[in-house]
């Protein structure tokens, strides 16, 4: 029982946080009021329920009372059902199964795909205009800093790949290779030409 | 017919008249009334709140409905129904102590909860409602305090509409043998000394263990539940016994 219930109130509960942070979140759980979703992964066993109240989102283990809408699927399958122009083929290759609305499950990984969250402006609230600009700060230089770093690591391996080690080509090397490749499929074409030439002629 | 005062019944471990029955868990009541929430969590480590989310996942809740939850007392089920009832249903928060109530309706406001709920002391033997008034019935730890648990039974029924559903949340007899003597321990020694220090009232957490002991099991349950008109009576056991969760229907 505790490991039914005890995941799925902590996962609601960190969703319903993230939804109270963007103000929209409010109307879009309304358009979706009472409305039930099932989705049974065939990894998990175990099929999810999800609920919207006007207010939340409510997920469960326990449930096993009639959805409006249950999806049969695989975990791998699931970022494929973003584009709706999948879902027939997935029917299709059996690799998806919906009963009911199946507008309804987008509607309802929209509620979190359409999450607009103003990071900066939660943080000020939180904690304070001058803290929060401190973070935010302290955050995009630390941003930049790892791109920076990243650069140069990929500047790095370049080089090593490149000059040190000669495993890969650079890229003098490699339009020169090309360009022989390009000489050489001319010359088997025109020798490959004279020969069917040559066949005719005889 | 016998005066009912001369017939005993079991409070806790003591036998007492059973006119007297009601008055004394209403003292028990009344004493922890206002720590009440507090030594739930502390008690049960919070997995009362576990068992009660079994309890609203199990049962069948939809917007619009008419809920009642009796001997509701503070209210967490209630709370729960209520966001999920929506505006256009009802929950009834029903008690018979009304120190209870107080405490549960403050807390409930303070929530946010208001609208849709409604506060009415009440016995469950005895219930002040229509026949048919109830789409589910959840009574959570307060069948045992009850003086005429088979009455109460009829009493629910009878306000429930035919498809509804009745669910009895309860502690119950654990499983396994070790299980059951550990808990044996924590509740007659480990119980009491925290009712003690958290509440200042060791007494009413001695009721509280020995009303457990005396409530009957599993099986038994279920066949008052039958006795009383439920169909498809169903039980589950919570955390290896130490709770159980019964389903009955009026059809
Ligand atoms: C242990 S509390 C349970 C409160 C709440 N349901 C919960 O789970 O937290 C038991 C409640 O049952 C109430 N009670 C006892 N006898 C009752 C009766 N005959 N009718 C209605 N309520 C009763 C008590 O007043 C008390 O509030």
């Amino acid at each position: 029982m505790l490991w039914t219930v005890l995941p799925t109130s902590a996962i609601e509960a960190l969703l319903n946080q993230l939804l109270a942070l963007d103000s929209a979140s409010r109307s879009r759980l309304q358009k979706l009021q009472g409305k039930r979703l099932r989705v049974t992964l065939g990894e998990l066993g175990k099929p999810l329920t999800l609920t919207a109240t006007d207010q939340q989102l409510l997920l469960s283990w326990v449930d096993q009372e009639p959805v409006d809408c249950h999806i049969i699927t695989r975990l791998a399958v699931l970022p494929e059902l973003r584009d709706s122009a999948n879902i027939t083929r997935l029917i299709k290759a059996d690799a998806l199964d919906i009963e009911g609305d199946p507008m309804l499950a987008q509607a309802f990984s929209k509620l979190i795909a359409d999450l607009d969250i103003d990071w900066p402006e939660q943080l000020s609230q939180r904690i304070g205009d001058v803290p929060a600009q401190f973070v935010v700060q302290a955050w995009q230089r630390s941003q930049r800093w790892l791109n920076q770093r990243r650069e140069d690591q990929q500047q790095w391996l370049r080089d090593v790949l490149i000059e040190e080690q000669r495993l890969a080509p650079g890229q003098h090397e490699f339009a020169e290779f090309t360009e022989n490749v390009q000489a050489l499929r001319a010359r088997v074409d025109r020798i490959e030409f004279e020969l069917k030439e040559r066949q005719r002629g005889q | 017919m016998k005066d009912s005062n001369s017939e005993t019944i079991d409070f806790g471990y003591k036998k007492v008249a059973k006119g007297e029955k009601q008055g004394l868990v209403a003292n028990v009541f009344n004493s922890v009334a206002k720590k009440y929430d507090v030594m739930n969590d502390v008690m049960s480590f919070g997995i009362h709140r576990l068992w009660k989310r079994y309890t609203i996942d199990c049962s069948g809740v939809r917007s619009g409905m008419k809920v009642l939850d009796i001997a509701g007392g503070t209210g967490d089920l209630t709370e729960q129904f209520s966001r999920r009832v929506g505006p256009t249903g009802e929950v009834v928060l029903a008690d018979i102590n009304n120190a209870m109530l107080e405490v549960g309706r403050d807390k409930l406001r303070n929530r946010g909860i208001v609208g849709n709920v409604r506060y009415v002391q009440a016995n469950a033997e005895e219930l002040p409602f229509a026949d048919n008034s109830f789409d589910i019935i959840t009574i959570a730890f307060g069948l045992r305090n009850v003086t005429e648990k088979q009455k109460a039974l009829e009493s629910m029924l009878r306000v429930l509409k035919p498809g509804g559903r009745l669910l009895v949340l309860e502690f119950s007899k654990p499983v396994l043998p070790v299980l059951s003597s550990a808990y044996d321990f924590y509740s007659f020694n480990v119980l009491p000394q925290m009712g003690r220090m958290v509440a200042g009232d060791a007494e009413s957490y001695q009721y509280l263990a020995e009303s457990i002991r005396m409530h009957p099991d599993q099986e038994t349950l279920k066949g008052m539940m039958e006795t009383a008109g439920y169909e498809q009576v169903t039980f589950t056991n919570l955390t290896g016994g130490i709770v159980a969760l019964h389903r009955g229907f009026k059809f």
